[in-house]
């Protein structure tokens, strides 16, 4: 065997570590939380530790859906999320077909507002929403809520379709449009089909977005019965001793919808514009 | 209508592109800018976070920061907690990123399976560390003790290293950001660039400084910009890993400490001013930042 062809087998032999390494750090605390979820107590708190479940149960899903709120909470996160989604992609992808397709005076002095806005953080914004929501008296409510995900969602989502539209050409339009189709003809049957992959994609991310978060359900809300996953999974830990096999089989069940929608869009996110598609 | 749909629009025209976009403008405008700009004038007033009495006081919140040794602990930690995540996100994740730029036998799925951490909720990542990390029943202390590496088990969520596992366990959850951002810039780097580099005989590290990183420079500029906003004002994880700890106040960043004044203490005045102090911080770092990398800001 040459040098050369050492070199190059050791060159690939360094890469499937790396790409070996890369994959152990980012799944085994998975791995980990799925394993200890179907472990009875008494092995959950075994020394040493079983990788493999010896005695493999249910009990922590059980109990996890008949003795605490999980499934208000998963149905609260879902509709809040849901809502916020619906009412986030119907004025994005209006205002960015406006910002890609329209001339106006101010149109780039809007488009980099929403830059701006897209750098805000939760902390910052959440504080003021807080108080003034107390103001309009609607604390507690899930309308709230809606309005409060809305706030941070919005940036990103408007920022990511005026990306996407920026992609179609307009040609397409102007042939329509040419041949005597009004502009909403021209918008429906040319522009949406080109669009949908685009907005089906970014419609996800911003569920996951609104999914995932904590600040503003935790302040907003004070009702049990109308918290969504992350605070409500948070509170499982107050009690007196921590319950590890329920609080990891919870962590399990919102992974797994996270896990669905990931998988869906992977594959947009390493594109070009997949770049700008994350946000936190 | 036959004419060109973006140029030489009549004011009609103009008129409908404005009303299309102006629902999301109302939107942002009364849920995220007027929040903001309501927070500065929050920040001038003795106000209680439940009750609606209120009182103006100037600037007497702000005064009141500037001898408060708390805020400047919170502000030295937040610096802390920032620049040692920054840093090992950005290495890891550039690393990361040529690794996985690499054709090899299942790249989509490995690709996958790293990147995923990211979109978890950050309630997740606090639950899996806070379990592997357990001082008592926790799979990292049962393998240093079990390689004898440790002695006695050690408190990863004490006094002593809360810090370092709060670092460790935001690189794990925010590096992909890292690792998704440049290799989607990678993969448009032309492939003749570095085999014209190899036949020139560069090294892999020659290839890497004088092809790769003048052509990710500019993304490089914005990844750094955005996460050392997001980081600087990190409230999620940070509090969540604190909380029941009992040693969250080695930890209480700046952010968790405008939570904190504003839903423990109700003081929800001297919240806002923390608030509007980092945006104030976040402004000025950003403008010298610019400054600073200017040619790299031009690329971006």
């Amino acid at each position: 065997m040459s040098i050369w062809r050492l070199r190059r087998l050791s060159a690939r032999g360094s890469i499937y570590l790396g790409a070996g390494l890369l994959v152990l750090q980012a799944a085994f605390p998975f791995f980990w939380m799925v394993s200890t979820s179907f472990k009875p107590p008494t092995e959950v708190f075994a020394q040493p530790p079983s990788f493999i479940p010896e005695d493999p149960t249910l009990d922590n899903f059980r109990r996890l859906f008949t003795a605490t709120g999980f499934l208000t909470y998963f149905r609260n996160s879902l509709v809040v999320s849901g809502l916020a989604v619906l009412l986030t992609m119907a004025v994005s992808a209006a205002g960015a077909y406006s910002l890609t397709r329209y001339r106006y005076p101010g149109r780039e002095k809007i488009a980099g507002l929403i830059l701006c806005t897209y750098m805000f953080a939760p902390i910052m914004v959440v504080i003021p929403f807080f108080i003034l929501v107390k103001k309009v008296g609607i604390e507690n409510t899930h309308f709230a809520l809606v309005l409060a995900f809305t706030s941070f969602c919005l940036p990103f989502t408007l920022w990511l379709m005026r990306a996407f539209f920026e992609t179609i050409p307009i040609e397409l339009e102007e042939a329509a449009l040419v041949d005597g189709a009004g502009r909403v003809r021209a918008v429906v049957y040319v522009v949406l089909p080109l669009a949908l992959p685009g907005i089906i994609a970014t419609s996800i991310f911003t569920f996951i977005l609104a999914w995932n978060d904590y600040i503003f359900t935790r302040i907003l809300i004070a009702s049990d019965e109308l918290k969504t996953l992350p605070v409500g999974v948070q509170d499982l830990f107050h009690s007196a001793l921590i319950d590890w096999g329920l609080i990891m089989a919870a962590g399990m069940m919102i992974t797994i919808p996270a896990l669905l929608f990931f998988v869906t869009v992977q594959r947009y996110l390493i594109r070009g514009w997949g770049a700008g598609a994350v946000k936190g | 209508m036959t004419q060109h749909p973006t140029r030489g629009q009549p004011w009609r025209q103009q008129l409908v592109g404005f009303l299309v976009v102006s629902p999301a403008l109302v939107l942002i405008l009364a849920l995220t800018l007027y929040p903001v700009a309501y927070s500065i004038w929050l920040s001038l007033l003795e106000k209680h976070s439940f009750f609606p009495q209120e009182r103006f006081i100037g600037l007497e919140n702000y005064i009141y920061l500037w001898s408060d040794p708390e805020f400047w602990t919170s502000f030295w930690l937040g610096v802390v907690y920032s620049i040692w995540t920054i840093f090992f996100q950005v290495v890891l994740g550039v690393a990361a990123a040529l690794i996985l730029n690499e054709t090899f036998v299942g790249r989509g799925l490995v690709r996958g399976i790293v990147l995923f951490p990211y979109m978890i909720p950050t309630i997740v990542a606090v639950i899996l560390w806070k379990w592997l990390l357990n001082d008592t029943y926790g799979v990292v202390n049962y393998w240093l003790l079990a390689l004898g590496i440790a002695h006695d088990p050690i408190s990863w969520l004490g006094a002593d290293h809360i810090m370092l596992s709060t670092i460790v366990m935001s690189i794990w959850q925010f590096f992909p950001f890292v690792l998704l951002s440049i290799l989607a810039r990678l993969q448009t780097i032309p492939e003749e660039l570095y085999e014209a580099a190899k036949v020139d005989g560069a090294s892999a590290l020659r290839r890497f400084t004088h092809v790769t990183l003048p052509q990710i420079r500019g993304i490089l500029f914005v990844v750094i910009l955005l996460r050392s906003i997001w980081m600087f004002t990190k409230f999620d994880t940070v509090w969540l890993m604190g909380e029941g700890a009992g040693a969250g106040r080695f930890i209480r960043t700046l952010p968790v400490y405008a939570y904190m004044r504003t839903l423990t203490y109700y003081q929800a005045g001297l919240g806002a001013a923390l608030a509007v102090i980092m945006f104030a911080i976040l402004i000025v770092s950003t403008v010298v930042y610019f400054g600073l990398f200017r040619e790299e800001a031009d690329i971006g």
